[in-house]
């Protein structure tokens, strides 16, 4: 997946020389061909990502298209003001990707995690929230976040998850759901994203369980979300973020309007992690590591 | 402390942008809108007059030229003063100084992006200096001869945005961008002495790599020449002119008294305070 972004990424910045990638001193290695082929479309920001933040906003208010490049704790946690009034406020078209969301970097603690970034951004108005499955969603996400002439957060999870799609994606379309498995009308239907829709399918399949990627978590198709409730007796969202004002609320904000609907909502509890480990440690600590889903997954069926 | 003076300039004298007419503009906004920030727009007049008259190009007079320079006004809170500028531009109409503040009014109390002529949405301090630096990043890339500069106050200087921008600033040699330090000594709630000392200001962007002069904020001419002078300085480098201002200036019972960052005028203290920008009777 992070081969897929550094690919288009380079691709669209050949394409259009306006393209500018700005990086607060992180992505050692992910950049080499970008700074070789486009060496003058480079701009390390240094360790200065509200800066960063800030001058992006500068740079897209004359005419160039800045793409800011940092870990997810940092671009969009630690430069959310910039965001809201210097880029979103304006509605500029700048490209926020936030890397090593959620629990990528267990082993270093609160400081490189980031389970609430999801929920910061989709509050600021006008901003659209993208939280790619796999390298085909990445690339058309990359290629959809460009096109926006308004800012985008581009949210970039546990990159090695699997595919979850067998082709490319040609054009993602706004707000849109994808399935990717039909099941029983008489079971909850999975609504996830990101680094969890991997998991998703692989615990709907032996249930016979419809499986949707949520590419947009902002924004979100109503028409969609009410097709995929009224399709199945409930609805599971699935995502590595907290369960407050992450996917799970945006599915629910449209269900409780709209089509009323039970939704288990599993994601990280309310809490910060209290061990270091891998990765599947970290996920088994904050109860999303896959056994533990399908188990609350049975339940919520048996309950049912 | 190298301190610039120089003859008036006999432009200084023209009607335009008259650092008086251009304060009871603001008095006329504070009083219409009930609104407080009438010292930070006073220390400023005489930095934005100058500006305005003499060096910012807006092409076709329009404030949103492609073509134009950048006025960034990172201390949002001296809006007012940007306002009568762009009143003698004639980008805003009486209706905007008499209705300031009215219900549905597009004029706020703090610079806003989204009014042609500001372009920085600030009052959260420390974001308008770095976006000015992207700014001026992106004009340097296009190789053209617009300038940015970038007015902030003395007490913003806190914001380590303005650091983190100087340091981007001096690494890449933009010398299309001044930043102007509004140094009226004073912010919210005391003197920036007191609250958390700047030190020795020249010296310390001088030591981040910019070309600094300090000068007297109030004296138009001094102010014209320093800005001639920094931009004919030192290729390569930004510029940094400390302004030492006087909060509330202008009127006497409002110099150097904070309490006019928040204190709204009424009937008698705006009459006084028209009184006292013509102590010869000489109203404009």
């Amino acid at each position: 997946m992070r081969d897929a972004f550094s690919k288009a990424l380079v691709e669209l910045a050949v394409a259009d020389p306006k393209l500018l990638l700005l990086t607060g001193d992180h992505g050692y290695a992910l950049f080499d061909e970008f700074r070789k082929r486009c060496p003058d479309q480079y701009i390390n920001a240094g360790i200065a990502e509200q800066n960063m933040a800030g001058m992006a906003a500068g740079l897209a208010r004359v005419s160039f298209r800045p793409f800011v490049y940092g870990l997810a704790a940092f671009v969009p946690i630690r430069t959310i003001e910039q965001i809201k009034l210097d880029i979103a406020h304006d509605d500029l078209p700048v490209v926020l990707i936030g890397d090593g969301a959620g629990f990528v970097y267990s082993h270093l603690g609160t400081s490189h995690q980031s389970t609430e970034d999801i929920a910061c951004t989709r509050a600021i108005p006008g901003i659209k929230v993208l939280s790619p499955a796999d390298r085909h969603e990445m690339a058309a996400c990359l290629d959809y976040a460009y096109a926006t002439q308004g800012p985008v957060y581009l949210r970039i999870g546990k990159s090695n998850c699997g595919d979850v799609h067998s082709v490319p994606i040609d054009t993602l379309q706004t707000g849109r759901l994808i399935k990717l498995r039909d099941g029983r009308s008489d079971r909850p239907g999975l609504i996830a994203t990101g680094s969890m829709v991997r998991a998703a399918t692989d615990i709907a399949q032996p249930r016979e369980l419809t499986v949707w990627s949520a590419p947009f978590i902002k924004p979100l198709s109503v028409d969609d979300v009410r097709t995929a409730a009224r399709s199945c007796s409930s609805l599971v969202t699935l995502e590595e973020h907290s369960v407050l004002n992450g996917l799970g609320a945006a599915v629910t904000e449209i269900t409780s309007e709209h089509s009323p609907t039970q939704v288990l909502r599993i994601g990280v509890p309310d809490r910060f992690s209290e061990y270091c480990g891998t990765y599947d440690y970290l996920l088994f600590e904050h109860g999303i590591d896959i056994e533990t889903v399908a188990r609350r997954i049975d339940d919520f069926i048996t309950a049912a | 402390m190298t301190m610039r003076t120089a003859p008036k300039a006999s432009k200084s004298s023209n009607r335009q942008f008259n650092p008086t007419h251009l304060r009871r503009m603001v008095l006329e906004m504070a009083y219409a809108g009930s609104t407080v920030h009438i010292a930070c727009a006073f220390s400023i007049i005489e930095l934005v007059s100058v500006l305005y008259r003499n060096h910012l190009n807006y092409p076709g007079n329009n404030p949103s030229a492609e073509g134009r320079d950048y006025l960034v006004l990172s201390k949002g809170h001296g809006v007012m003063a940007q306002y009568a500028c762009m009143y003698e531009m004639g980008w805003l109409n009486d209706s905007h100084i008499q209705g300031y503040f009215a219900d549905g009014s597009e004029l706020k109390g703090l610079s806003d992006s989204r009014v042609p002529g500001l372009e920085v949405t600030s009052g959260s301090l420390g974001h308008g200096f770095s976006v000015g630096v992207g700014i001026a990043k992106g004009l340097q890339l296009k190789s053209n001869d617009q300038k940015v500069y970038a007015i902030t106050g003395d007490g913003e200087l806190n914001e380590g945005t303005i650091w983190e921008g100087a340091l981007f600033a001096a690494h890449h040699q933009m010398d299309n961008l001044m930043l102007i330090v509004d140094k009226n000594n004073f912010q919210a709630m005391g003197t920036t002495d007191d609250v958390l000392g700047m030190g020795d200001l020249s010296a310390k962007f001088r030591s981040f790599g910019f070309e600094t002069l300090e000068v007297d904020g109030h004296d138009e001419a001094a102010i014209d020449l320093a800005i001639h002078q920094l931009w004919d300085t030192s290729v390569g480098k930004p510029k940094a002119l400390i302004a030492h201002t006087v909060k509330g200036k202008g009127v006497p019972f409002m110099e150097a008294d904070n309490r006019w960052h928040y204190t709204r005028l009424d009937a008698q203290t705006f009459a006084d305070a028209i009184n006292s920008l013509y102590p010869k009777g000489d109203c404009y």
